[in-house]
């Protein structure tokens, strides 16, 4: 083994011994870094894959299930044309912790270009954001907090693509493993879709690579990524990390989809494919063998940004800005010409180009030549299908110690506690933060980030109907319940893509989770499937992509809460119907749809009481799925002026959100007016557990003359409760006493300005 | 026959979709040409420069891109008195290639949309922004109203003017403030203002009044679906907000 540890690599002595019997010879070098990638959790999911099994993948919107580099649901026709939403979700967790700048922009980077490669124009980003404490005494968890949004910001502005949906939650479980997960949208006719296999009749065409000259950034990325991270190792890991180059990016995305239009032309099948992990490498040994193909490689005819590197580190290295293409070769000349010529890509960054590297072959073998010498030649299967560990786990302990079932007492006054809720940080403005985003270019955007829960655009030019993003995962439930924090997850992402009148078809996930040889931590994975699984069936909303990031433990062994992340595709025939949260006029009337109990664990209010309560509110499948479809027959029937789902810091912080857009210069102040909480919940719960509790659902708001129609849709649905009025004064009113919402506004809008000013 | 706009792409240039899009929607006859196809520029009618980072930006917004081969043909094309219009990073550009505000003696940058102000960040907003000149002192705006408040979206890092004291004394003599931030109920003041702008300047037009540069992107907010808030009885697709003033360009054009 002293030759696997002094070249840094993360196979394990028995992997190692099975790749001696599989090849009946000591492997060589490049072959030792190639299982290496190739085998890693990373690439392989091997201790992962079997679990994932679990969720439910299929159904009437799924076009492309996860098999490929994204997934792709059924949007709409328009004009006699079938479009596919392409939606990937990844995380670039490791990289960000250490150089946070380049860490969280190689994420941007990364995921658009698993979206490019299915033929599809990228229309959106997202990013789910976890850090760790930024109180005093973490400045090193603030620095990473500040540079990764500066990262994302830097990347996807400069390509061009708007950011419409996100989150962030500051949490000192994550001091040492912040989360950076990046979500991407595009856009393709089902038609023209462009798989990552090389297609039927492969057999002798050409492999080309395109983009950035090949360097030495990013070397052992893969595995580096499949490790825990300790803090002595800091210097090296910041080499596995690699350096973005937007601008290049920005060209290579313009160039491929001029390629797109040439195939489409000729009517041209093609195999195309993202370098992710394991480089030059994985990418070509999948794009093959996917197709049943094998693959001859020659590094040489790799573009190189210097010379003399060694070939491990062009053949599995991770320089960014890279994809390949499986094309006929008559087909060659034209792909190296719009890449080389047309857009000139030599002349954008050094060396880069698109350029012949290869062949497919029909013999199922993978080979890299280099210097004449063939330094790997192994079954391809063996290399990319085989790997699989079951790795014992635990069912994770759920806290039931006996609580306190009485009404909560807090000993506060309420304008306390809505002070501290407001402020707290999970709830105050992410203005300052997605200010630095840009959410409007292409020009395509129906709600930019912060107008609603979920972004919305209106991706096909000519038509009305429109697509919406959300993103959701709450650490606080993570902490307490893998399992309930994977059902919430969903039912949460769900519900804001209900929220702005569209109706959810599909999901994404990335989950984030400590280490797998952990039987607790894998056994938190595995319960958080169970709840993912079970909230997506009930939905009726498949997982249509999605990654795994495990080893998120510092070397103390400290891991970070289960942490299942979830985005929500929703749909949406004409955005004309599409439902933003600011209120719109005074003289309103305010529903709540929903249901709320006695359940404030992992609460925002639970939390600034500095409280423990276990138990989290409970998802009722029937009764959500019943309030979705009146908010989303409401919305079709513009009834709806405006309508915010709640989740942190319940009902009177999605009054507030509502309301603070009415205080911007040149706007009507417009305020909320709430009855006396028993009169609409009955005594079913607490007064708190109905201001400040998060089970879900709605605030909806209904102009007097549309109040019939509304009650009349509303007629068999289970929750839905009149709770007041919007009225012209600046204020908060509930429980027979006003607050200035000005005031409110204040305290909710700072606390992040200061951190990203 | 109507006259023909060019949408340059320069490398680095990413909102050339939108702007051809509502250009052709105002009635424009706009194509977009690429840096690989410069030589084609000279036959067009007119220039538009769409926002994005052209050259990454390296040195500073517009810098290098000021100095392409495509801008050979736009810097001939303004001096023969061809409408020229720059969006953001298209404003950057017109800005050091010393074509907006023209305040000099020769062609030479006299003024800079540059880091913006208090914090140099790139923000991204939600503006309004209020004509400051007679209408029909550029061709350009001739089609909008007296003080017409357009909506559009800043989103720039550096889109704050800067100049000395004396050039900026000219700017605003020379009445080369063509819109200035403002708020929704067509207000002035400080907190209109996203940037620090000199001026509380969102846009300049040189001398002729033919070329015309504006920070923040009209076309963002250029159709009824980009505002379903507001949106009143134009239909979901229809052209809307930011593109009176692109409407006012291309009636310039084919004028």
């Amino acid at each position: 083994m002293a030759e696997v540890d002094s070249l840094g690599l993360a196979l394990r002595p028995d992997e190692l011994r099975k790749i001696e019997e599989a090849l009946g010879r000591k492997p060589s070098v490049v072959e030792l870094h190639a299982f290496d990638a190739q085998w890693s959790e990373h690439c392989s999911y091997k201790s992962s894959r079997h679990h994932l099994k679990k969720l439910p993948t299929t159904g009437e919107r799924v076009v492309l299930g996860p098999a490929e580099d994204s997934g792709i649901l059924h949007l709409g026709e328009h004009r006699g044309e079938r479009y596919g939403i392409v939606i990937a979700h990844e995380s670039h967790n490791h990289p960000s912790q250490v150089v946070p700048f380049e860490g969280a922009a190689t994420g941007i980077g990364g995921i658009v270009r698993d979206v490019l490669c299915m033929g599809a124009e990228v229309i959106a980003v997202a990013d789910p954001l976890r850090f760790g404490s930024i109180e005093d005494g973490h400045a090193h968890q603030r620095y990473v907090a500040q540079t990764a949004v500066d990262g994302i910001s830097a990347y996807g502005n400069a390509i061009g693509v708007p950011n419409i949906a996100g989150d962030v939650y500051f949490d000192e479980r994550f001091d040492d493993n912040c989360l950076v997960n990046v979500v991407a949208m595009g856009i393709v006719k089902e038609s023209e879709i462009i798989h990552s296999y090389a297609p039927k009749g492969a057999d002798g065409w050409d492999m080309i690579l395109v983009g950035k000259a090949t360097d030495p950034s990013g070397f052992g990325g893969a595995s580096f990524s499949s490790l825990t991270l300790d803090a002595q190792d800091e210097e090296s890991n910041k080499g596995a990390v690699q350096v973005p180059d937007p601008f290049l990016k920005n060209v290579l995305m313009r160039a491929s989809y001029a390629v797109f239009g040439y195939l489409r032309e000729h009517n041209i099948t093609a195999g195309f494919k993202d370098l992710g992990a394991g480089g030059i490498m994985g990418c070509s040994a999948e794009i093959t063998s996917a197709g049943g193909y094998g693959a001859d490689i020659d590094l040489d005819q790799v573009n190189v940004a210097l010379e003399g590197l060694a070939p491990e580190v062009i053949a599995v290295g991770e320089t960014q800005e890279r994809l390949i293409w499986v094309v006929p070769p008559d087909v060659t000349p034209h792909v190296l010409r719009i890449y080389n010529d047309e857009f000139t890509l030599p002349q954008i960054a050094y060396n880069a180009r698109a350029t012949v590297i290869g062949k497919v072959t029909a013999q199922p073998r993978y080979k890299l030549r280099h210097r004449a010498e063939t330094v790997m030649d192994v079954d391809i299967e063996f290399l990319t299908g085989t790997i699989r560990d079951e790795l014992p786990y635990e069912e994770p302990q759920v806290a039931t110690s006996v609580v306190d079932e009485a009404p909560l007492v807090t000993g506060l006054q309420d304008d306390e506690l809505l002070e501290r809720v407001l402020a707290h940080r999970d709830v105050c403005s992410r203005e300052p933060l997605y200010r630095r985003y840009d959410t409007v270019v292409r020009g395509a955007t129906v709600i930019p980030r912060g107008a609603a829960d979920a972004g919305m655009l209106a991706p096909v030019f000519g038509s009305a109907m429109g697509v919406a993003l959300s993103v959701a995962g709450n650490p606080r439930y993570g902490r307490l319940n893998a399992r309930a924090a994977g059902e919430h997850a969903v039912y949460e992402a769900v519900r804001k893509v209900v929220a702005t009148g569209a109706a959810p078809i599909g999901l994404t996930d990335c989950l984030n989770f400590g280490n797998p040889r952990n039987p607790a931590h894998l056994g938190e994975f595995v319960a958080a499937i169970d709840g993912l699984a079970k909230a997506a069936s009930a939905f009726q909303a498949p997982f249509v992509s999605g990654n795994v990031s495990l080893y998120n433990e510092a070397a103390s062994g400290k891991a970070i809460p289960a942490s299942p992340i979830v985005a929500c595709v929703g749909a949406i025939g004409d955005v004309s119907h599409a439902v933003t949260s600011r209120l719109k006029h005074a003289g309103s009337v305010l529903y709540f749809v929903g249901s709320p109990q006695s359940a404030l664990g992992g609460s925002v209010l639970i939390d600034v009481l500095g409280r423990h309560d276990p138990r989290l509110p409970r998802v009722d499948y029937e009764l959500a799925r019943a309030q979705h479809a009146l908010v989303l027959e409401a919305a079709q029937a513009s009834v709806l002026r405006s309508a915010r789902s709640i989740g942190n810091g319940g009902l009177v912080v999605a009054l507030c959100e509502m309301a603070f857009p009415s205080l911007a210069h040149g706007m009507k102040p417009i305020g909320v007016q709430i009855d006396d909480s028993w009169q609409w919940t009955h005594g079913a719960v607490g007064r708190l557990e109905a201001l400040f509790g998060e089970a879900g659902g709605f605030v909806v708001e209904i102009a007097p003359e549309d109040i019939e129609a509304f009650e009349g849709l509303a007629d068999d649905t289970e929750g839905v409760h009149e709770i007041g009025v919007t009225v012209e004064q600046p204020v908060l009113s509930f429980d027979s006493e006003a607050y200035d919402l000005r005031r409110l506004h204040h305290l909710w809008s700072t606390p992040l300005a200061e951190v990203y000013p | 026959m109507s006259k023909r706009i060019a949408v340059l792409v320069f490398p680095g240039t990413n909102s050339e979709e939108e702007t051809l899009r509502l250009l052709r929607d105002c009635g424009g006859d706009a194509h977009l040409v690429h840096w690989s196809r410069a030589k084609l520029l000279p036959q067009f009618d007119a220039y538009v420069l769409p926002g994005g980072f052209a050259y990454e930006d390296r040195i500073r917004a517009g810098a290098i891109a000021a100095h392409d081969e495509m801008m050979d043909a736009v810097i001939d094309g303004a001096q023969a008195g061809k409408l020229v219009l720059g969006v953001c990073n298209g404003a950057q550009i017109l800005l050091e290639a010393g074509l907006v505000p023209g305040t000099g003696t020769v062609r030479r940058p006299t003024a800079a949309f540059t880091r913006n102000g208090p914090v140099p960040h790139f923000i991204c907003r939600h503006v309004w922004v209020k004509l400051a000149i007679e209408p029909k002192r550029s061709p350009i705006t001739a089609g909008l109203k007296d003080g017409e408040l357009i909506p559009a979206w800043a989103a720039h890092g550096e889109g704050r003017l800067a100049a000395d004291e004396a050039h900026l004394a000219q700017i605003e003599r020379g009445g080369h403030v063509a819109f200035v931030y403002a708020h929704r109920d067509g207000s002035v003041d400080a907190s209109a203002i996203p940037n620090q702008s000199a001026l509380g300047a969102a846009a300049l037009v040189n001398a002729q009044g033919n070329v015309l540069a504006i920070m923040p992107h009209p076309e963002r907010d250029g159709w009824a679906f980009n505002h379903p808030d507001r949106r009143g009885r134009a239909g979901i697709l229809e052209p809307s907000g930011g593109a009176l003033f692109f409407r006012s360009f291309v009636m310039g054009v084919n004028r």
